[in-house]
């Protein structure tokens, strides 16, 4: 007899828990090896998980509704199917919700190692649901000062190294080690504005508190929210924002894409103007690697890959698919991209890794009419490029014989944010005015 | 009083097999030679009286009771003992019985017996203290702040300066520029006496005296006992700076037991058989004591945490205690 | 080269500056004829004369006092407390008096109070302190602790020489107990204020002086040979002045810290030195400042209780490995 466990998957690196939100099978019930036995919810994306063997349902330790931490084992499997399933009980009914996360600690030092020293050789003490934090779980999140220091100059997430020290701490060998093992930009989660850093976010940023007036509404944030909330501002703490602005004419653009509009159409993709720019920057990318690149502690990293983002805005918040490898796409391939992706990403059905990895990211203000906005830096990259509405505009053009007329243009403004940490404004600009100059004369054969 | 002389002398005799074999931990005092002084002081004092006795005067605590199995017990740090492995040999107490042990910083005893003085003063009680100090003590500060103390509110303390010879290696000569140390007690404006310490019955009458005059109300005294310490400091010394001849002179010409046995039997007031019964007596209760204790347990060690407060009485276990391996 | 014990350097040390200096004098209980207590002095009187090696009454006070004066005049005593214990009779004149002499009067008071202190040899309450804690919060005086052979002649000298009054604490225990090949034909002055590295390692500091730097040596070997971890052992030989820079550089190294002393936990030197790490290195720690230290009770004699009361080298491994593991 033989008992494999299911654990809460790590749906990337950077995810510290997760909430199932369904059992697809009961206690009982055979399955086969990688039949769906359960969906759950990350952060970001919700996901089938497939049987890891073939057996029977023998526990299911976590019911519908409950957040548990990743690896935690969430059931049971019975191999020999001949084997009584005793241990079999059925799970509590669902909870309404998932239970609010603990508040984030404030910043002031607590005797933590004082609270654990005079108990040492006990194990760490069972999670508290409520909202008391046992030292063993601060010592979990946050370490010590040496290792809160070296996490915050390596953009680590304390959360994600494996700790090997009392009640799981990181000490400083685990985050040395695993700042070695080039992990930490893995963990920090490239694509992913919002929901890439929840520990170390939540270890770290603190909003100050407002009080309310009378009649108002109060809520508190929800998981997506609180993590982009996190995550914005620990971007404008860590990278040093600029932002350059270029107006950019297209009108050859336009032109094309109505050309090859139907072409495209009958090939099953919607040839968009972001198809053009996501081309443009890829190839630009390639030219300008300054711009396509991390900054970890006293070192830039280099992306190999050029992998792009693209902000889309959901009702519950904001989601960044990443294309992998744009620069070896065709127009094609990257317009049939961008459309399944953001059609995925709004019926939640992006898998994890479809929102890691990027490198540079591409937001579109423009798409509710915005003529530009300054967009903030996806850590831990180096640059963002928003996109303004894309309308007809007058513009001055000079002809041929030197007259100067006002002619009727499709126009559209850009904005680069970009960290000053690496990019100095040399390095933006060139990246803006080649990117600029390849959209303005885009050759119509490169479709 | 006999038996009291011929119990301490054989009850160190008893220590020193101990210590060599190695049951008596730490250092072993010694009062070969300055038994008589001891006992006989402490005969002078009535039940209620308090005596605060150096590490020499294990005589006078026999005399109020303490019994040879504590002493025992002390020296050998058992777990029984008065204070539980706390503390060693004399130093310990007994209010009811009547002596209060010493600490070792000397001179100390002398305002903490000046102060159950004032005790007994102020309640109104007839009772008297009886406090020792060594040649070499009297040289401290809180000796001359003690007896000034008690001189000058009248308390009915006796203090017994034990002069001699040394103070651990130091020959008197270089502890004093006065000839005799009752000379002290003349700048305090108390009695001050010589006595010949080796004389039982002189150190008894002129204790007595000293004690009936603090017990009717007459103040402080200071007593100077001449005597000899024929052996070291401690076991561990080797006395080369005493002359051989003069250990050996007083102890052939001038041992208190000695002389008060020629005198008991001269005067015939006991028959050397009646004397050879109290010793084998003696010998008879040291075995038994010696018997009843000396497999006794040595203290836990976590009770070392006890007894540092009255309220909480333990200190804290030091969390390192906790850890394994 | 020679082998000599703790107490034959330390003999050494004062021999050779009472040869080096005329002002150089030796006093105490014992001292002269005796040899002291421990035969520290032995043989002293009989080279140097009775005016430079003087028997005193049993008077702590009035030695301390008396050598104050007799250094003001340019003299420099050393004085041998029998214990030190007992310095606590001189406490009065050493801290109101001999310690602020130089701030109130511009008074130079070059004296040398030396004598045993520590435990772990069933001395009892009154023959086993560590008073070391009880004068680090009095400016004007500095503390001494040698825990080798080379250091109890090297300190001994410098203390001589240094123009401040000087307590320094011997450690009986390592009297007899540990001894060390000495050049004899070099001078060996070792500078206050400079702590040891006893031990380099790279995975925990044990700050330490005195009779505890074997202990933490112990601990340190053991743990080298079983866990594959290192131990730094720094000894900091004076607790005055203290040498923060060696524990700040070191603690930058190791990132972890035991503190490892004799004397009781309460209001011991290991708080302030926690203290200091505190706010010199707080971001270069990986785990709390730990101590190890005795009871907070008086020194008891049974061995059962002593052995309880005093830290053990069990104690410090244990601990090292429990701050190891954080």
């Amino acid at each position: 007899m033989a008992r494999v466990e299911v654990v809460m998957p790590q749906m990337g690196e950077s995810i510290a828990e997760g909430t199932v939100s369904r059992w697809l099978k009961s206690v009982g019930d055979e399955v086969k090896r990688d039949e769906p036995i359960l969906e759950i919810s990350t952060d970001k994306v919700d996901a089938e998980i497939p049987s890891p063997a073939e057996g029977i349902l023998a526990e299911i330790r976590v019911p519908e509704g409950e957040t548990v931490e990743v690896q935690t084992v969430i059931a049971v499997l019975e191999t020999d199917k001949a084997a009584p399933v005793s241990a079999a009980s059925p799970p509590s009914p669902p909870a309404a919700e998932a239970p609010p996360a603990p508040p984030e600690p404030a910043a002031a030092p607590e005797p933590v190692a004082a609270a654990v020293a005079p108990a040492p050789p006990q194990p760490a003490a069972p999670k508290s649901d409520g909202a008391v934090q046992t030292a063993e779980e601060r010592l979990r999140q946050r370490s010590t000062p040496l290792v809160r220091k070296i996490a915050a100059e390596h953009h680590v997430d304390i959360g994600q190294v494996p700790g090997t020290g009392h009640a799981g701490r990181v000490t400083k060998k685990d985050i040395l080690a695993f700042i070695e093992s080039g992990a930490p930009a893995a963990a920090a989660g490239p694509a992913r504005p919002a929901a890439t850093h929840p520990v170390a976010s939540a270890g770290e940023i603190v909003h100050p508190t407002v009080g309310a007036w009378e009649g108002d509404r109060v809520e508190p944030m929800s998981k997506i929210r609180k993590l982009t909330a996190d995550h914005m501002i620990m971007s404008r703490r860590t990278s040093a924002h600029v932002t350059s602005f270029y107006e950019i004419d297209f009108t050859t653009i336009a032109a094309i894409r109505q050309a090859k509009k139907q072409e495209f159409q009958d090939r099953g993709a919607k040839l968009t103007y972001m198809a053009f720019i996501v081309k443009a920057v890829a190839d630009n990318l390639q030219k300008h690697p300054v711009v396509n690149a991390s900054v970890s502690g006293d070192t830039i990293i280099y992306r190999k890959s050029i992998n792009i983002g693209m902000a889309v805005a959901l009702d519950w918040g904001l989601i960044v698919p990443v294309i992998r490898n744009a620069d070896e796409l065709s127009m094609l391939g990257i317009a049939k991209s961008i459309a399944d992706m953001a059609d995925r990403a709004r019926s939640k059905r992006l898998n994890p890794d479809e929102v890691q990895k990027g490198t540079f990211t591409i937001t579109n203000p423009g798409v509710f009419g915005s003529y530009i906005g300054t967009p903030i830096i996806n850590q831990p990259q180096v640059g963002i490029l928003g996109v303004g509405a894309i309308e007809k505009r007058p513009k001055i053009l000079t002809l041929d014989d030197g007259q100067d007329v006002i002619a009727i243009r499709t126009m559209s403004m850009f904005s680069l944010s970009y960290d000053h940490r690496i990019v100095d404004g040399a390095d933006g600009d060139r990246f803006m005015a080649d990117l600029k100059r390849d959209l303005e004369s885009f050759p119509e054969g490169a479709l | 009083m006999w038996y009291c002389l011929a119990l301490t002398r054989s009850l160190e005799e008893r220590l020193v097999n101990l210590y060599r074999q190695g049951k008596v931990i730490g250092g072993l005092y010694r009062s070969l030679g300055q038994e008589g002084e001891s006992v006989a002081s402490a005969y002078a004092l009535q039940r209620g009286d308090v005596l605060s006795p150096l590490i020499r005067n294990l005589g006078s605590m026999l005399v109020m009771g303490a019994q040879p199995v504590e002493i025992l017990r002390q020296y050998m740090a058992k777990a029984q003992s008065p204070t539980a492995g706390r503390e060693m040999n004399l130093h310990f107490n007994d209010f009811d019985l009547g002596y209060l042990g010493q600490v070792s910083p000397l001179g100390d005893m002398i305002p903490v017996m000046a102060g159950i003085c004032l005790s007994f003063k102020s309640r109104g009680e007839s009772r008297v203290g009886l406090v020792y100090i060594g040649d070499g003590g009297a040289s401290t500060g809180t000796f001359h702040e003690g007896v000034n103390f008690a001189a000058v509110l009248r308390l009915p303390l006796v203090v017994i300066v034990e002069h001699n010879g040394y103070a651990y290696s130091t020959p008197t000569s270089c502890q004093t520029a006065t000839d005799r140390l009752a000379d002290k007690a003349k700048a305090y404006g108390i009695p001050g006496v010589t006595v010949d310490g080796n004389d039982v019955l002189a150190v008894y009458e002129i204790t007595k005296e000293a004690v009936d005059r603090a017990r009717a109300g007459g103040g402080t005294t200071l007593i100077e006992v001449v005597t000899y310490r024929r052996k070291g400091h401690a076991e561990h010394d080797d006395q080369r700076y005493q002359p051989r001849e003069e250990i050996a002179e007083w102890a052939e010409t001038n041992d208190p037991i000695d002389r008060y046995t020629d005198r008991l039997l001269q005067q015939s007031w006991v028959s050397r058989d009646e004397l050879d019964a109290v010793q084998e007596r003696v010998g008879r209760e040291l075995d038994q004591a010696t018997a009843e204790c000396e497999d006794d347990s040595l203290p836990e060690g976590d009770t070392a945490r006890s007894h540092v407060y009255a309220s909480p009485p333990e200190c804290e276990r030091l969390w390192f205690r906790g850890l394994d391996g | 080269m020679a082998e000599v014990t703790y107490l034959e350097a330390l003999r050494q040390g004062i021999w050779e500056e009472m040869e080096r200096d005329d002002e150089v004098f030796v006093l105490g209980e014992d001292v002269g004829k005796y040899g002291g207590a421990f035969k520290v002095t032995e043989g002293f009187q009989g080279h140097f004369g009775e005016e430079r090696v003087i028997d005193t009454p049993i008077s702590e006070a009035a030695i301390v006092g008396a050598a104050a004066g007799a250094a003001h005049m340019g003299m420099r005593p050393v004085v041998e407390m029998q214990f030190m214990d007992f310095i606590a009779c001189a406490y009065d004149i050493l801290t109101n008096y001999v310690a602020t002499a130089r701030y109130r009067a511009g008074l130079s008071t070059p004296i040398v109070v030396r004598g045993p202190s520590g435990g772990y040899v069933r001395g009892g309450p009154f023959h086993s302190q560590n008073p070391e804690a009880g004068f680090l919060h009095t400016p004007g005086l500095k503390l001494v602790c040698p825990a080798t052979v080379r250091d109890a002649k090297g300190l001994i000298k410098a203390a001589i020489r240094d123009d401040d009054p000087v307590i320094y604490f011997e450690h009986k225990y390592l009297y007899r107990r540990i001894k060390e090949d000495l050049p004899q034909d070099e001078e060996i002055v070792t500078p206050l204020g400079k702590a040891r590295v006893a031990n380099e390692g790279a995975d925990l500091t044990i700050v330490t002086w005195s009779a505890m730097v074997w202990k933490a040596l112990e601990a340190a070997e053991r743990i080298e040979q079983e866990d594959g971890a290192t131990v730094e052992v720094l000894d900091l030989r004076t607790l005055l002045p203290m040498d923060d820079e060696a524990i700040v550089t070191s603690v930058r190294k190791t990132n972890k810290v035991l503190i490892a002393h004799e004397d009781t936990r309460t209001g011991g030197v290991a708080g302030e030195i926690t203290a200091r790490i505190n706010e010199k290195a707080f971001e270069w720690l990986d785990g709390p400042i730990m101590r190890v230290t005795a009871h907070d009770t008086p020194v008891p004699y049974a061995p059962t209780l002593e052995d309880y009361v005093l830290p053990q080298t069990d104690d410090v491994l244990k601990s090292a490995r429990w701050l190891l593991a954080y």
